[in-house]
Order: structure tokens, then sequence, then C-alpha cells
């Protein structure tokens, strides 16, 4: 028989928890919303709480804290910007983190899987969906309120460009977080995914006091999650240029 | 009450707060509306959501924003501004917060309507439905095969269960039959030229596989060509061709002639297909010349 399932509270956040079967750590997100399960993951009711598994193999946050991040985490209360939620897997976790006061604004550009989201958001309340292109941030600034912290996942070649407008923009201030799930491969071939990461790295220095990256393999093959506290510069004169992001300014895709 | 208006090539925001809604937002009528209502610009004659609203439905969002904008220089007398970040930011801290209820309504509304108009547009109708169209395809497919096992037994007791099964394949199967239908219909209409020369069901599937039309213009010939396909017909040899097999005539193609079939047929589509994506002149005529004259030469063995 299989020993009863010991539910530890995790010291990142009050809405995580974590248990061992044999060798193996599961992480566990007190779900905000309901039946039925988002992309699978099983659920485990406990004493009138509701927890979702939270597998690394599904989500870039989730292999993210299996690997030690050490960044910031959505808080409960929370307001946070999800960029490129696409069918709601992690953003469903976001949103559990924040849990029931806070909330989670999710942007994606994709109509079909955004037609997923808008039927997850049916079910989990603090999930707010908004159909438009990440790397135009003007389009709904007049929809999303100031942030806490900013989840990116855009899988773009200018993906840390995209997180610095959506900062400058949402962020509430000094110290609010940003995380960025870097895919190298999107990035061009030119460069090895180890070279990639350093440059996001130094990009995103402008925006953020860095903490170490986690690097998520094996579950996400040439991914990194970046990113830190933001700076106090973020919100001083810096912030009084026009943005200048467009579309269509996304570099052209290198051919090696 | 704050407005920041941002000119910003072909489009321009407006933040702002207008009466009875709990927050004014950057498209569409609601973004005029902020205008209208803004007293800092109260003295601008006539109202910008009565021109919005006299657009015709279909002006696409960003011709609607260049008259919003151009409407908007011409009364005001000046250059619009260019706001800055810090600005908007300002702007839109002082906007007052929505209570949590009205927002989500606000914004599952503004989701919905955005979703609908994006996935209304014939293209996107015609991908979906060849999707659905391809999935009820393999279906009937499998239940008839799945079926045949217990049909075939004469005086069997399920004899009861199996006719009524067949009423509901048949009902299945008809259903294919429209829908097949109505993709061909829609296919004629998206695609005509690419339908003309590589037939309909095969147009459409080459879009459904593509995801868009503009994915699908872009591709070269031999990427067309192969697309659809699934594995190497043995470790030696290369695909020669996926959804082109059942082409408009494949099958008139003596067997060891199919494979430069599929490439002509390639070349053809990728032209038929650009021309639907962007001049819509009707070419597909003259290309069906082309494709028929290959299809003889291929059959006498002279290509």
């Amino acid at each position: 028989m299989r020993p009863p399932r010991r539910f530890e509270p995790d010291a990142k956040s009050p809405r995580l928890a974590r248990t061992r079967v044999g060798d193996r750590t599961e992480l566990f997100t007190e779900t905000v919303g309901d039946l039925p399960s988002v992309y699978g993951e099983r659920w485990v009711h406990l004493r009138g709480r509701a927890f979702r598994t939270f597998e690394p193999a599904r989500s870039k946050l989730s292999a993210g804290l299996v690997h030690g991040w050490t960044g910031p985490l959505p808080a409960p209360g929370e307001r946070w910007l999800y960029l490129g939620a696409a069918t709601g897997t992690t953003a469903s976790h976001v949103a559990d983190l924040v849990g029931p006061n806070g909330s989670v604004y999710a942007v994606e550009r994709s109509p079909r899987p955004f037609a997923r989201l808008l039927a997850l958001t049916g079910r989990w309340p603090n999930l707010l969906p908004i159909l438009a292109d990440a790397r135009d941030p003007r389009v709904f600034a007049g929809l999303v309120p100031s942030v806490q912290g900013i989840y990116a996942d855009v899988a773009q070649p200018d993906q840390v460009e995209i997180v610095r407008a959506n900062a400058e923009l949402f962020l509430s201030g000094p110290g609010a977080g940003v995380i960025v799930a870097l895919k190298t491969a999107s990035m061009g071939r030119h460069r090895t995914a180890p070279a990639h990461l350093e440059e996001a790295e130094r990009e995103l220095a402008h925006v953020v006091r860095r903490v170490p990256s986690a690097r998520l393999d094996p579950f996400h093959k040439g991914h990194y999650l970046i990113g830190g506290r933001a700076r106090p510069e973020l919100f001083g004169a810096a912030a009084r240029r026009p943005v200048t992001l467009v579309r269509g300014s996304r570099p052209a895709r290198r051919r090696s | 009450m704050a407005a920041v208006v941002v000119e910003r090539g072909i489009d321009f925001y407006v933040i702002g707060t207008a009466p009875g809604r709990p927050r004014a937002f950057s498209l569409g009528v609601e973004r005029a509306l902020a205008v209208d209502q803004d007293p800092s610009l109260d003295r601008v004659p006539g109202s910008l959501v009565e021109e919005l609203r006299a657009l015709p439905p279909s002006t696409p969002l960003a011709a609607s924003s260049r008259a919003l904008a151009a409407s908007l220089r011409e009364r005001l007398g000046r250059p619009v501004e260019l706001a800055a970040t810090d600005v908007l930011r300002a702007a839109r801290d002082d906007l007052p917060r929505p209570e949590p209820g009205a927002e989500r309504r606000l914004l599952l509304a503004l989701a919905r309507n955005a979703l609908e108009r994006s996935l209304r547009t014939p293209e996107e109708i015609l991908v979906t439905l060849t999707r659905e169209e391809e999935r009820v395809e393999r279906a009937v497919g499998r239940e008839s095969r799945a079926s045949e096992s217990f049909l075939a037994v004469p005086g069997s007791p399920l004899a009861d269960y199996s006719r009524r099964w067949a009423t509901v394949r048949l009902s299945l199967e008809e259903h294919h039959a429209h829908l097949e239908e109505e993709v061909r219909a829609h296919a004629r209409s998206v695609v005509p030229n690419l339908a003309t020369v590589v037939g309909e069901r095969a147009a459409a599937r080459l879009l459904a596989e593509a995801g868009s039309l503009a994915a699908l213009a872009r591709m070269r010939a031999g990427r067309i060509q192969l697309l659809g396909t699934r594995r190497r017909p043995s470790p030696d040899r290369g695909p020669r061709y996926g959804i082109l097999y059942r082409a408009h005539g494949m099958s008139d193609v003596p067997p060891g002639r199919r494979g430069a079939y599929a490439r002509s047929l390639g070349a053809l589509a990728a032209i038929a297909v650009r021309a639907d994506a962007t001049t819509r002149a009707p070419i597909g005529a003259r290309l069906a010349a082309r494709r028929d004259r290959r299809i003889a030469q291929l059959k006498e063995h002279r290509g």
C-alpha cells in the first residue's frame, strides 16, 4: 500500500505545497478554479482545500522551481501580468499562486488557443483574458492596471525587449517581480543556448536586479527561467522616452 | 479625468474615463467616446463616436483608427501628441480602479468580441470547418471498419443492435457529406485559384494544415508538395506527396510518375495560393491548363 500523502507547505509561497513520493518531490498549487482539470493534471482534495499537481514537464515555472528558482514568485493578493498565456496551462497556476484576492491579466495573441483560455477563465474567477499582441502593450494599456509582477513566456526573438516595454508601462514600482521563460531556440540558430542566455541576461539587467537563472533542462530543452526585481531607474528618466516598439519591428530571423 | 492621445504610425490610442463606464479603453468606439467625453477637448465640434459609427461595419480597425486620427488632428488644428511612457502610466494610474466584478465582466465581454472578430473571417471559418471535416471523416472510417466484425455474422443475437448502430453511422455519414459540401463551397470562395488547380478538398486541407492563407502563401513549392506527410515511405526514400496525393489528377497519372506530378502540382499550387492571398487575380484556369498538359505528358512518359 502507498504511504499516506504528506503535504508540506513550501517556503516560497503559502499557496505552494510539496509532497515526497519515494525519492521524488511533487509540487502542488492550491487551486482557485473548479474542475475539470485544465490539462490533465491531478487534483487532490485535503481537508476542504483543493490542490493541483504543478508538473515541471508541462510548465516552465514549475521546472524552474524544481531547479531551485530563487527569484520572485506571485504572492497571494498580487496582480500579475502574464504575457503569452496560450491555452492557460501555466497561467492557471499563476492565478492559483495569487489566490482569490489577486488577479492575473493573461495576454495571448493567437485566437485559437485564446478560445481555450477564454473557456478556462469561466471557472477561474481571478484569471482575466486579453486578446492582444504582447509586443504592443499600448493596445491593452487601458485594460491593465499597474501590476506587482510580469511573467512572460512569449518565445520570440526579441522576447526580452517585449518584456522591457511591458515592464516600463505596467510594473507598479521598484522591486516588482519579473520572470521570463526564455526559449533560446526562438532567438536564432546562429548562437548556442548559453550564448543566447548570456545576451538575454545582459539585456534584462537594464530592467531588473537579476537573480541566478534556472536552467530548465531536461523538462524544457534550451529553456531558462530568468528574472529578478525591477530597478528603480526603470521608473525614472528612462521612462520618459516614448515606447518605440511597433508591430513588424521584430528582427529578421537569421538563417545559418 | 485623464485622457491621453497617442499617435503611432497607423494607430492611436486614448485612455480615459467615460460616464457610465468604469474604464474607457483603447479599441473601437470606446476610444472615440473617451475623446468625446474629455473636457479638455470640449471645444472640438462634432462627435468622433458618430463619425466612427458612420463607417461601414466592415472597416478594419486600422482604417477606422486612421480616420479617427485624421479627424481629430483636423479638429484640434494641431498634430496629435506622442505620449511618453510615464505620461501614459500616470494617466492610467489616475483612473479609478473598477470593482473586481465589473472589471471582469468588461474584460470577458471584450475578449469575446475580439475573439469573434478574429474567428469570423471566411478564412478562419474554412480552416475550422476543414479540421472538423477531417475528424468526422476519420470517425466514419473507423466506425465502419469496427462494425464489420459483428455485422458479418448472420442471425446473430446482436442483429438488433447492429441495425440501430448502422442507422447512427448512416446519419454520421450524411453529416460528413454535408460538411464536405460546405467545405468545398467555402474553399471555392476563399482560395478560388488554389481550388481550381488542386481541387477544392485538397485546397481546403492545405490551408488547414498551414493554419492561415498568409502562412500558406509564404511556403515554397517543395513545402506545399510535402505538406501533410507523416513519415518516409522507406528508410532510403523520402516522401513525395502529402495532401496532394488526393489532389486533382493524381489518379490519372501512372503510379511511377506521381512524384513528378506532385512536384509540378506543388509549383502550380504555390503560384495559385499567392494570387489568392494577394491580388486575387483569376489565374486558376490558366494554371489548370498547364496542369492538364503536364498530366498528358506524364501519361505518355514524356516528362
